[in-house]
């Protein structure tokens, strides 16, 4: 083996990367060459260092604690685990008659509600989108209030062409954009502004059946679901009812 | 990991990763409070794609997500904090030199080391993280940063070459 393929797979070989036969050859070849030799040694003394503990960033206790908030808040109270359940009814067996009965109810109650229609899982997906973008700063991919910077910004992105519009005069300006992932496929997230109130419009190409407007609560959020010029589209906002419905008018006008 | 995740069931998998994810992430974008909205993100990502996971590696998985994750937030913040740029004349000295390197870096401060990886490009700095720091094999940083295993190594060989005559030179300036 010449140097400079030896020296290439040295990284390779101290990494346990390597096939049997070069992993060899690397090893025959840095026994008699000095500069391979003195490469070997620093990437070794390297890994070493790197291994160093004061290099390692440990998760803070607060992020874990505000994460496992967050990841009970995202999930679909339906799909409680069926330990938690079963720990609960021992719970109440030790709390009395009355608790029990609750728990026993509780059981009955919830398997009815455990396969959600579609739609609701589509909702809670449109949901937690909304809060997360919220949460973590990752609002807007792209963001530009001007509707012609914001369309060609989802050419290539989407095997679809959202329709996007500015409503800023009636005082619902469009903000950006961002791509996201709602029922098992990438849809365009537009992001609009109402005073100091974020709206998230998740938009993708609709199917025969089209469902009429409904504007639902869900954990202190307005959902509001339309089907326009061909779209499937989900509103989302801690807005009010009233100035959400007009916004989905808005919406509907345009397409 | 039946489709239906469970809180318990995601939390037992993937939460002992934490670490791993908030180190990978810290590394990224090198300051704590925006690794921390990336490791959040990136769990609440990871949370509907956990149906998904048949793998019988969750911390390389969820690795993976921070690692896009923190490549977004990169991407999008870029305006207001620009890449170090990196002169490879200044930083990368002659071969003949390396046998001082192992040297350097053994007596080197381990300021200097973190100075000199936080300083490496984001791509160098990934594989390094990954590899020496997580220890992620070629396949599975090849998986997270979506290139073939060829480009990882090659990747790593740059990116470690370039640490060490970093740390060398932080040392001769004292």
């Amino acid at each position: 083996m010449d140097c400079d393929t030896a020296r290439g797979l040295i990284h390779g070989h101290l990494d346990g990367e390597l096939d049997l036969i070069p992993d060899l050859e690397v090893d025959r070849h840095v026994e008699q060459c000095d500069r391979c030799t003195a490469e070997y040694a620093t990437i070794r003394a390297l890994q070493t260092r790197l291994k160093d503990q004061s290099l390692y960033f440990e998760a803070p206790a607060e992020l874990k604690e505000k994460t496992r908030r967050a990841i009970h808040r995202a999930l679909p109270r339906t799909q409680a685990s069926p330990s938690i359940r079963r720990s609960s009814a021992r719970r109440a067996i030790q709390f009395g008659i009355p608790m029990a009965v609750a728990a026993i109810l509780a059981l009955l109650i919830v398997p009815a509600a455990i396969r959600p229609g579609h739609n609701e899982i589509v909702a809670q997906e449109v949901l937690a989108s909304h809060v997360r973008s919220m949460m973590a700063s990752h609002l807007m991919d792209v963001a530009s209030t001007d509707q012609h910077t914001v369309k060609p910004w989802f050419n290539g992105k989407l095997d679809f062409s959202p329709p996007v519009a500015d409503f800023a005069k009636d005082g619902f300006p469009l903000v950006g954009g961002r791509l996201d992932y709602i029922d098992g496929r990438a849809v365009a997230a537009l992001v609009y502004q109402h005073g100091k109130h974020v709206i998230n419009v998740f938009m993708w190409p609709a199917p025969e059946a089209a469902h009429s407007a409904k504007i639902e609560t869900q954990q202190g959020y307005n959902l509001e679901q339309i089907v326009f010029a061909g779209m499937n589209c989900w509103i989302v906002s801690d807005l009010n009812p009233t100035e959400l419905a007009k916004f989905g008018e808005l919406l509907r006008a345009r397409g | 990991m039946p489709d239906e995740t469970t809180a318990v069931d995601f939390e037992r998998t993937f939460l002992p990763h934490m670490d791993a994810a908030y180190n990978l992430a810290r590394w990224l974008v090198r300051n704590d409070h925006d690794a921390q909205d990336v490791v959040q993100d990136a769990y609440l990502r990871a949370l509907r794609f956990a149906g998904g996971f048949r793998g019988d590696n969750p911390r390389a998985w969820i690795l993976a997500i921070v690692r896009n994750a923190a490549f977004s937030w990169l991407k999008s913040n870029r305006g207001s904090d620009p890449p170090v740029l990196f002169d490879e004349n200044v930083h990368e000295g002659g071969a003949e030199e390396t046998g001082l390197e192992a040297d350097a870096l053994r007596k080197a401060d381990a300021s200097m080391i973190r100075g000199a990886l936080e300083e490496l490009a984001d791509e160098f700095r990934e594989v390094i993280v990954m590899r020496d720091i997580e220890g992620l094999s070629y396949k599975e940083i090849a998986n997270a940063a979506e290139v073939p295993i060829g480009t990882v190594m090659s990747r790593l060989a740059r990116a470690r070459t370039k640490l060490a005559h970093s740390v060398k030179n932080r040392i001769a300036k004292g």
